[in-house]
């Protein structure tokens, strides 16, 4: 194409690629709101009545009601998406499945077991997982893990089952790592949690496969409050998946989950998350980590669902020479508002961090990039680097970068970059002198934005993030 | 003393991360005489004292703003005339001027260039607290350059609003050197298809000085540009909150945005904290922006001390020289000694 043509090319009308919504036929599978309890609404009975089905020892109802009393002391956030449409009265706040916990698929009822099914769950346990966990409604109701594991001392339960079992290490750490304090729906998650997953890996020990914990939320108007606790001891390492996804109700769900982790020295975890709830969801989700010394914590997260989201993932970098990775994409389309992010506290010397944060705004809908990078006076010789990148393709979307810089001491090195805006016309038009078609080297371009996202996730979930931006290319980008 | 909350951002992020504003204790001045130490060098504009009461867009706070409109001891208002113009308004705080709360309006007509500049001749406690007001009209040329040398005791207070007219290409140049608690909110409202802001800041902290700076520029008109470049350095126990914010607003087809801001910390107890927003509900445009900050470079450093230099005058040579970008564009070579004399004082 010469200049002559570049220049008809720019000036032609061009034709809006289309980015097609993410094909939810497999998420928005609606099974029977079949329960065999569910509890509506919040108070001091409700919060007892949880506590007493789960038969918890008493520290466990006292932590419940100590954060049922702050949820109602704390005010809602006055930042970020309006969460005026969430009212905690028409919210199920513990919904039983007819399903206790299971070890085989085979015992997990006939409709369930079809849903996660479908979405693949058995399938990666067989190919390419080292354990799972499935969580449906409130309870979990499969677990499983390799029987060599076992051997090695690693523990992966759900988390009801930990509090019984484990009582003294879940009492040290449970809300330890993310306070109750915290904000308002950590409150209202510390009060009112069920299900979710307890992992521990002992000293040493590195798992070569993931561990894998899913939850879907099937009944309308519900929340999905589960918790989350991971211990790395010192030299191990784990990858652990997390996946979540809900079918489209028209009332309000709530997703208030809670995760901490806690990488011991010199250990190593990975966390991933591919979040695909429907967009009828409140996804108010909080994730912590302490990291110790010359231990690494990294973060991949792809966030596609909810009607609205505000999750900012910590790493707390309280070890020297400590380190964590942030990869994330948002990709919000039509009535979505999504407000991601990341945080990071540089608690001792020679420490680092890498934040790598993507996000496509398509039809009205608006992605946020929020964050925090605290740098402490005690952190000498600590480094930060943060990159930024936003994609709008249209004009009636929103895209917003907040990122707040707190450096408190000289001897450090902190860069922050980011970007906005379309797709270039000159890079489109680089690639088709070099041969390729202009619906090409634009697959190729919004492909290559999401790829160091899609790099950092196992094979088989690339292939799924990659399917869940499927894109439809006719005419041009911008 | 009253606690005020000042400097709101356009958009809130959360309250624990401490940049929504900054919490200053007020304290109304005693007396407010009419400040008489004030020089105006034009000769060739309209000047007169009816300045605009409009409310600003952002500004630092109401009660500050009420506080002028009601109590100004200063107000003027220059439109210029069809020539290009030079004008340089210098307010020197003494003894018996020590508290200004002033309005200066500009209204630019043709190509034009101003110059503000707060000096102190005391080192008595003192207070300013004032709006400028810029309006380039199409096609002109505005450059405005203010300057903050106030003593260390003094409370300063100050808020911009600059609007752009077509094809008008406004120059910003603040020099942010002095005063305990320096607040300071700059509103661009870029109108004008091909409008063009250009902003170029330099702050220096020592000792307990708060330097609390919020930069907004809205662009609305298509081709619209604002390019906004920050270099500062702290010293001591100083303490700088940056913002800045570039909002693209639907409708300003292709136009762009720059932002970058440097901190240089000189001290393990100064603190820096930025916060860079762009904010976007247009599709076609471009916007960047990147902030930095730590030490000194060690190999400029070790390259300049090689040639015989103390670590003292090459980190003062290392800062002046990040600043001088910025200072060698003012036109006024007195006023550019004056500057770099000050920081050189201000540096030791």
């Amino acid at each position: 194409m010469d200049t002559h043509n570049l220049k008809i090319y720019n000036e032609r009308e061009k034709m809006k690629t289309q980015v097609e919504d993410i094909n939810r036929n497999i998420y928005d599978i609606k099974n029977k709101d079949d329960y065999e309890i569910k509890i509506q609404g919040l108070n001091r009975e409700i919060v007892e009545e949880i506590s007493r089905l789960k038969n918890e020892p008493d520290w466990m109802l006292e932590i419940r009601l100590k954060a049922l009393k702050m949820y109602e002391e704390l005010e809602l956030p006055t930042w970020g998406p309006d969460l005026s449409e969430l009212n905690m009265d028409d919210i199920a706040t513990y919904v039983k499945p007819k399903s206790k916990l299971n070890s085989s698929w085979e015992d997990v009822p006939e409709d369930i077991k079809n849903t996660f099914d479908k979405l693949g769950i058995p399938e990666a346990e067989k190919k390419s997982l080292a354990g799972v966990g499935a969580q449906y409604d409130s309870e979990v109701v499969y677990h499983s893990m390799k029987e060599d594991l076992i051997k090695q001392g690693v523990i992966y339960t759900d988390m009801e089952s930990a509090v019984r079992d484990y009582p003294e290490i879940v009492k040290k750490h449970f809300m330890k790592c993310v306070p109750i304090s915290d904000h308002k729906f950590v409150a209202l998650h510390a009060a009112v949690w069920s299900g979710g997953s307890f992992v521990y890996v002992p000293k040493g020990v590195k798992l070569d496969f993931p561990l894998q914990s899913y939850f879907r939320l099937n009944s309308p108007e519900s929340g999905q409050f589960e918790h989350t606790l991971i211990i790395v001891d010192e030299g191990a390492s784990l990858h652990f998946i997390e996946g979540c996804s809900a079918p489209q109700y028209n009332k309000v769900n709530l997703h208030a989950g809670c995760v901490e982790l806690y990488v011991k020295d010199n250990a190593y975890l990975r966390y991933s998350t591919i979040e695909n709830w429907s967009k009828n969801m409140m996804n108010l989700n909080t994730k912590k980590a302490i990291v110790g010394k010359n231990a690494q914590m990294d973060w991949v997260t792809g966030s596609f669902g909810s009607k609205v989201s505000m999750l900012y993932p910590m790493s707390i970098l309280n070890g020297q020479g400590s380190k964590t990775e942030y990869t994330g994409i948002t990709f919000a389309g039509g009535g979505q508002n999504l407000d991601t992010g990341f945080k990071v506290i540089h608690n001792a010397p020679n420490t680092s961090s890498v934040i790598n944060s993507k996000s496509i705004s398509k039809d009205g809908g608006a992605c946020t990039y929020r964050s925090l990078v605290r740098i402490n006076e005690n952190a000498k010789n600590s480094k930060c680097s943060v990159s930024c990148e936003s994609l709008m393709l249209d004009d009636i979307s929103r895209s917003d970068t907040i990122p707040v810089n707190d450096i408190r001491t000289d001897e450090v090195e902190f860069s922050h970059e980011a970007k906005i805006g379309k797709i270039s016309d000159k890079t489109i038009f680089y690639l088709m002198s070099r041969g390729l078609s202009e619906e090409d080297a634009k697959a190729m371009i919004v492909r290559g934005f999401a790829y160091p996202i899609s790099k950092e996730l196992p094979v088989e979930y690339a292939v799924e993030m990659n399917n869940l931006i499927n894109l439809e290319l006719e005419g041009a980008i911008g | 003393m009253e606690k005020l909350k000042l400097n709101n951002t356009p958009v809130r992020t959360a309250r624990n991360f401490a940049i929504n504003n900054i919490e200053v204790l007020f304290e109304m001045p005693k007396e407010i005489r009419k400040f008489k130490n004030v020089e105006i060098i034009n000769d060739k504009s309209i000047i007169d004292n009816e300045v605009s009461n409009k409310e600003l867009t952002y500004g630092t706070g109401k009660i500050l703003e009420k506080l002028i409109f009601e109590e100004a001891n200063n107000k003027i208002r220059i439109q210029t005339t069809k020539q290009k113009e030079d004008i340089k308004i210098i307010y020197n705080f003494d003894d018996n001027n020590l508290n200004l709360i002033n309005q200066i309006e500009i209204i630019a007509n043709n190509d034009t260039n101003v110059t503000i500049i707060y000096k102190s001749k005391t080192s008595r406690t003192c207070f300013h607290n004032g709006i400028v007001r810029t309006t380039a009209k199409e096609n002109v040329q505005l450059n405005v350059t203010i300057v903050n040398m106030l003593n260390e005791n003094t409370d300063n207070f100050e808020a911009i609003e600059n609007t752009l007219y077509q094809n008008s290409n406004v120059k910003y140049t603040i020099i942010d050197i002095g005063g305990k608690t320096s607040v300071s909110n700059y509103y661009s409202n870029i109108i004008g298809t091909n409008a063009s802001n250009d902003l170029k800041t330099i702050y220096l902290g020592r000792n307990n000085q708060i330097k609390d700076i919020n930069y907004i520029a809205e662009l609305k008109g298509e081709k619209t540009n604002i390019d906004i470049d920050v270099q500062g350095a702290l010293k001591d126990e100083a303490k700088k909150n940056f913002k800045g914010t570039i909002d693209f607003k639907r409708g300003c087809k292709k136009a762009k945005g720059n932002e970058n801001e440097n901190c240089m910390l000189l001290s393990n107890k100064a603190k820096s904290i930025a916060l860079p927003m762009l904010l976007c509900t247009e599709e076609d445009v471009e916007g960047n922006h990147s902030t930095s900050s730590g030490k000194v470079d060690e190999k400029q450093l070790f390259y300049i001390m090689a040639r015989g230099i103390s670590y003292k005058e090459a980190v003062k040579l290392i800062v002046k020289s990040k600043f001088n970008n910025i200072i060698e564009k003012i036109k006024d070579d007195n006023l550019k000694e004056e500057i770099l004399k000050e920081i050189d004082e201000r540096l030791d």
